[in-house]
């Protein structure tokens, strides 16, 4: 693996390169359409992203925070040989946990936070773990019961925000909003961002140093090349390393849910998430599911939707083209890594 | 705070921010509008959206749209315009409540109004829309026009003011003909067409012969259904609904979302505004019973009578249907 790193350091970054020309393309073709507005798009793009204080920490690093977690999460699965994509599901599952403790335990302080986080932790595991016992067990593919899991992980939460967790004038289909003592502490001087942050890059460096440097992380890698050759070497139990890989996983993925919860929304709503569980797929695939990479892949990701909320904003561009254009994105890293994967096969 | 104050500094000096031509004296009226779905709905954003182009033609305001989905966008996208120094941002929705309450504070010469809600602070007012009146009335129809003495409510989700409107609509009806029951249902989301559809059928084969139905999306498919069957009658709501399916509708109980924008946008704009909670109903023309004319002659006169004359007193603001008198 190790032999062919130079020369995959060397496509991902003509990988990015190409993604970056067709994007640049595809807002040019747009802005053209739209009749002499290009220049217009494309300031709110970089202000509204990255080209002011204001916009880099409070709109594109806040987004950026849940990208670095579960992009970590599914970082980690793709390179166990664990098919997770169920990001998603695990993060309203901790996001659910966090709420629940975040609000049974409403003295706040530093016990708090840490017991609302550890909970969301434990509750993406949980989510994540209902997919790995399906697996070990009964051989149920995970990239099929974890996108169902998704879907009840979102009906679930819609039942509690109107059921056991709702406000008390059951009104509103939410929950009570969090006290000041239990919420994270916001970082000084950047607006909304939050300590969340220095979680997420703290456990995306670690999971990238486990990978490189720990004997589990030789183990995951070893069973994700090749469960067969790892098994028969004797040395790895695959069973357990992919069970561990599922529960690390959804460990990361249901602590973005709950830094969100702690940290931006302070209450458990239905729409909790704009799908940061699925956009992470493409942020940990453009990193080379590297969680080291991951850092930068999510802010990119982060910034181009904070970016796309700006040019709606600003230069009137509609929503339903900045969709287009962000999915335009998505499709030229995977075309970009199909070629990489010819230019590898040659 | 800091922070902000740099942003709006900022924000003030460079204006080219809003892609509409700016007015030519002074410092430009700017208003903002946050929807959480898309404006090609033909319904809740679609009005809205027409409603921030009327106070852009009429105030001459320099607008800005963006639809918004979580609750961590509502309160970026809300401080991101207050740092941009807009006088007015509407949010279009109870859910924007938490969200504008925690941003006010910041941006003191931003003022904020939340529609369908009931929340105040110094800068953020609530819209609350009264349908009871107009679904009263509804309900007065709908309770003469039954044959089977059955009714239907189909809602999208149990939210207040959509359960205040059925509340309503079934007062009105007990109030011409006691014998009407009532089958209630909700969807559980408002863009499932086939599941609205779903739900009518089943009301259609309880018997029930008239539906009032709350559903934005959802509902469209109350009008397939009740189109296909030929056994029910389908009352709309919130925006105009007569021409999806003219041969089966009795009316609508619209809002005139434009009007009641420009009604707030006007006061902010002329410095009058103060923070409360503004009820819109029947006595503004906000909220109103709209009958479908092609469907008009099959309402007997007297009903008809009977409703305008109860509409001249609820615009008169003499009657209530909550009280009754």
């Amino acid at each position: 693996m190790s032999v062919h790193s130079a020369a995959r350091g060397d496509i991902t970054r003509r990988r990015i390169g190409a993604a970056a020309l067709i994007a640049g393309v595809v807002l040019l073709a747009l802005a053209v359409t739209h009749g002499g507005t290009a220049s217009l798009a494309l300031t709110a793009l970089w202000r509204g992203s990255l080209g002011t204080w204001y916009a880099l920490t409070s709109a594109t690093l806040v987004r950026a925070v849940p990208l670095m977690l579960t992009g970590t999460a599914v970082a980690l699965a793709f390179r166990g040989g664990v098919f997770n994509i169920g990001a998603e599901g695990q993060l309203l599952a901790g996001a659910a946990c966090a709420a629940a403790v975040a609000l049974g335990l409403p003295s706040g302080g530093a016990f708090t936070v840490v017991a609302a986080l550890g909970a969301g932790a434990v509750g993406g595991a949980a989510w994540a773990g209902i997919a790995a016992v399906l697996r070990t067990r009964f051989g149920v593919l995970e990239v099929i019961s974890t996108i169902m899991l998704n879907y009840v992980a979102l009906h679930a939460v819609s039942w509690l925000v109107r059921g056991p967790l709702q406000e008390p004038t059951h009104a509103y289909p939410q929950t009570l909003t969090i006290t000041d003592a239990t919420r994270l502490w916001r970082i000084p001087g950047a607006g909304r961002l939050h300590a969340g942050l220095l979680i997420a890059l703290l456990l995306a460096l670690a999971a990238g140093w486990a990978l490189r440097h720990t004997a589990a992380g030789f183990r995951l890698i070893a069973t994700g090349d090749n469960r067969a050759a790892a098994a028969s070497a004797g040395l790895v139990d695959v069973a357990a390393t992919t069970t561990h890989a599922f529960l690390a996983s959804g460990a990361l993925a249901g602590l973005a849910g709950a830094v969100e919860v702690l940290g931006v929304t302070f209450a458990l709503y239905e729409d909790i998430s704009p799908g940061y569980g699925y956009t992470a797929i493409a942020v940990a695939l453009l990193a080379g599911l590297d969680p080291w990479k991951v850092v930068a892949s999510a802010v990119l990701f982060a910034a181009l939707e904070a970016g796309a909320g700006a040019m709606q904003r600003d230069a009137g561009i509609p929503s339903t083209v900045v969709t287009a254009v962000e999915a335009m994105l998505i499709l030229a890293v995977v075309a970009a890594q199909a070629m990489r994967r010819r230019t590898a096969a040659t | 705070m800091l922070l902000a104050l740099a942003a709006l500094a900022c924000g003030r000096g460079d204006a080219p921010a809003g892609a509409d031509a700016t007015p030519a004296a002074g410092k430009p009226f700017r208003v903002a509008l946050l929807t959480p779905g898309p404006i090609s709905d033909q319904s809740w954003n679609g009005g809205a959206y027409a409603g921030l182009l009327r106070i852009r033609d009429s105030l001459g305001a320099t607008v800005s749209h963006i639809q918004t989905k979580t609750p961590a966008e509502f309160e970026e996208q809300f401080r991101q315009y207050g740092a941009q120094g807009y006088d007015l941002v509407f949010g279009h929705g109870f859910e924007f409540q938490d969200a504008a309450k925690r941003v006010a504070g910041d941006f003191p010469k931003t003022i904020y109004v939340i529609t369908s809600a009931t929340t105040t602070a110094d800068n953020v007012a609530g819209i609350s829309f009264g349908f009871s009146d107009a679904s009263y009335l509804a309900g007065m129809i709908a309770g003469t026009m039954t044959k089977s003495n059955i009714l239907g409510t189909i809602g999208g989700t149990e939210l207040p003011p959509v359960k205040e409107s059925f509340a309503a609509f079934a007062r009105g009806a007990h109030a011409v003909n006691p014998r009407v029951t009532i089958v209630a249902s909700f969807i559980g989301n408002w863009d499932d067409v086939s599941a609205g559809k779903e739900q009518a059928l089943a009301q259609i084969g309880r018997g029930a012969d008239v539906i009032f139905q709350n559903a934005d999306a959802a509902g469209l498919g109350v009008f397939q259904a009740a189109r296909e069957t030929k056994k029910a009658l389908v009352i709309g709501s919130n925006s105009n609904q007569n021409a999806i399916a003219p041969e089966v509708t009795i009316g609508s109980v619209a809002i005139d979302l434009p009007h009641a924008f420009l009604t707030v946008a006007r006061e902010v704009h002329d410095k009058h505004f103060k923070a409360r909670v503004i009820t819109l109903g029947a006595s503004t023309d906000v909220v109103t019973l709209v009958l479908n004319p092609a469907f008009a002659s099959r309402i007997p006169a007297p009903l008809m009578h009977t409703v305008d004359s109860l509409r001249a007193e609820m615009k008169a603001g003499r009657f209530s249907e909550s009280t009754g008198h």
